[in-house]
């Protein structure tokens, strides 16, 4: 009876807080428009608009790109010199506490107070959320196998990463703004993690997460945004992504083999966008298919002006590759 | 207890004890220093030593127990804790790198810096009026009374000082992330403000005039506080209070 009182408690404070605050022109859980980040000469984040819904969306990008930057300005933690940020219907002004109740965070720079036992420092990073914050934390400590007593000065990089997801797991909030979550975890923990995430995103929560790793995002992502030099460069669902890196094609060919009288033979085909590189005495030309792949490589392996390639890959170039050959640039 | 009140709770404790312990040697001692007042001032190597102890000789035991208890205990090793005190506030913070999950926190930046700065204000006084009120227990072994009520406005008049250092040190952990630099800084400050007192030409520009004897001897012979002194420091602990929050809303 207590505890269900409890929660009504909660919930009708949560209620007063998300009207207080309500956005009412935004129904995005996470809305950023024209966010701009500079330190000193350093545009960090210049001019980012992002809208997530709820579900797991992935910020993708190199060391260095800004995301991190990018998800302290949402969370308040960084102060934007310009652009509008509303999160959970709360909209970011003064210190961002609005929108610090409407969302939860897990740093990707881990430092903690290794002085307090990790139980100790759970409550610590859970004074101000509700009050069955701490059981579902200890709930998600349980399940990532945590030593909650003892101290977090003896836990290693990966137990405090998992400790601050679980910091950030435990109230019931509209959005969760993770750094890097799965960085410094084993495989197996790595999964679990994800595991969660996954259990979260299905009840309803906006889950937006960093990441330089690829393969990783590519398994719990519903949406993908990349990131590079502090601006967007591309957002697509998943499963656009997915079907775009289905209907690349890559032929190699030895070094010896012209490059422009390979990319000439194929454009004379076309129906595909091409790109090539020369990479460890290999010529790489990637081609985009607009149509079916398979059909184009069959005439393209028939063209008699073509040299006879040494590899062809076709529909398990991975995500990291498929943002390589698209954008340039280095996805993990 | 929650994180933020241990450091100040172990440490107010520690700086309990030794002003107490300092407090309880002084009065004990009494006795011994009104024999040897003579040779005492013989031995003072400057004028304004030799200064304080007439004053001493003239106030009697309550002069000398202000004195030892405010002057030197409260203004150095208060000085001391108050600095210390503040000093990791935020810089420390930023200097480990946790300043971004105390910032991450869903609660108001106003609020957190509130609730470090009162931890570490009574933490800095709290001692200060504990001490003084076992005075009176303690001059009881050397046969001597003092009462409580000018005891209680010294230690008001003496917190305050200690305040307003406290809340400079506590502004400059606000705007720095080098705790240690603060602190050696601040005592560095303190130590020329203590040159600056017993030179006879400049005593006047020292903060230490705010606390010495002829402070201690007003409120013993009025027994009420100088509002030309409580109220400027009021104020600035008011204003280097406000000008913490201003410099912590700017991180």
């Amino acid at each position: 009876m207590a505890t269900k009182l409890h929660r009504c408690h909660d919930e009708r404070r949560r209620l007063l807080r998300v009207n207080a605050t309500q956005h009412s022109s935004t129904l995005s859980a996470i809305h950023a428009k024209g966010v701009v980040r500079r330190f000193g000469d350093k545009v960090a984040v210049a001019g980012m608009d992002l809208d997530v819904g709820p579900g797991i969306t992935g910020l993708l990008g190199p060391n260095g790109s800004g995301k991190s930057t990018f998800l302290r300005c949402l969370y308040g933690v960084t102060r934007p010199d310009a652009g509008e940020i509303v999160v959970g219907g709360a909209r970011l002004v003064g210190d961002g506490v609005a929108v610090r109740l409407q969302a939860a965070y897990a740093p990707g720079e881990i430092a903690l107070y290794g002085e307090l036992r990790a139980d100790e420092h759970l409550q610590w990073f859970l004074r101000g959320r509700e009050s069955n914050a701490w059981q579902r934390a200890l709930e998600y400590a349980q399940r990532l196998e945590l030593p909650l007593h003892k101290r977090v000065r003896t836990y290693s990089h990966g137990m405090k990463r998992q400790l601050m997801l679980c910091a950030a797991l435990a109230p019931q909030v509209p959005v969760r703004i993770l750094d890097e979550p799965t960085e410094g975890l084993d495989p197996s923990k790595r999964g679990a993690v994800l595991q969660l995430l996954q259990e979260d995103a299905a009840r309803g929560t906006a889950i937006l997460l960093s990441s330089h790793h690829l393969g990783e995002v590519d398994r719990v992502c519903a949406r993908l945004v990349f990131v590079q030099t502090g601006r967007i460069i591309a957002n697509e669902t998943a499963a656009t992504v997915r079907e775009r890196a289905a209907r690349l094609v890559r032929l190699c060919f030895a070094a010896t083999v012209a490059e422009d009288s390979v990319k000439q033979t194929l454009q004379s085909l076309g129906g595909a966008t091409l790109s090539s590189m020369v990479v460890e005495d290999q010529l790489r030309v990637s081609a985009q298919v607009a149509g079916e792949p398979r059909e184009w490589l069959a005439r393209a392996l028939a063209l008699p002006a073509l040299p006879a390639p040494t590899t062809i890959e076709h529909g398990r170039l991975s995500l990291a590759e498929l943002y390589r050959e698209l954008y340039g640039v280095e996805g993990c | 207890m929650l994180r933020e009140y241990r450091f100040a709770w172990w440490g107010m404790l520690a700086w309990f004890i030794v002003l107490e312990a300092l407090l309880v040697g002084a009065i004990l001692f009494w006795p011994s220093f009104e024999e040897n007042i003579d040779a005492l001032r013989d031995m003072a190597p400057m004028d304004s030593l030799k200064g304080m102890i007439d004053q001493l000789e003239v106030g009697g035991v309550i002069a000398y127990v202000n004195g030892q208890h405010f002057f030197k205990g409260c203004n150095t090793v208060g000085t001391l804790a108050a600095v210390v005190f503040a000093m990791n506030v935020v810089a420390g913070e930023a200097q480990r790198g946790t300043l971004e999950i105390l910032l991450a926190r869903p609660m108001s930046r106003r609020r957190v810096l509130t609730e470090r700065w009162i931890a570490g204000a009574l933490a800095t006084i709290v001692p200060v009026f504990v001490s003084t009120h076992s005075i009176p227990w303690l001059m009881s072994y050397i046969d001597e009374d003092m009462a409580h009520w000018p005891l209680f406005l010294s230690a008001v008049h003496q917190s305050l000082l200690l305040l307003m250092l406290y809340a400079l040190t506590f502004a400059l952990s606000c705007a720095g992330s080098r705790p240690l630099v603060i602190g050696f800084g601040m005592l560095l400050f303190m130590l020329a403000e203590f040159s600056i007192y017993l030179v006879q030409t400049l005593t006047h520009w020292s903060l230490f005039r705010l606390t010495d004897i002829d402070a201690f001897a007003y409120i013993g012979a009025t027994h009420s506080l100088e509002w030309t002194k409580v109220l400027p420091m009021t104020l600035a602990v008011v204003v280097l209070f406000e000008l913490s929050q201003r410099l912590y809303a700017r991180r």
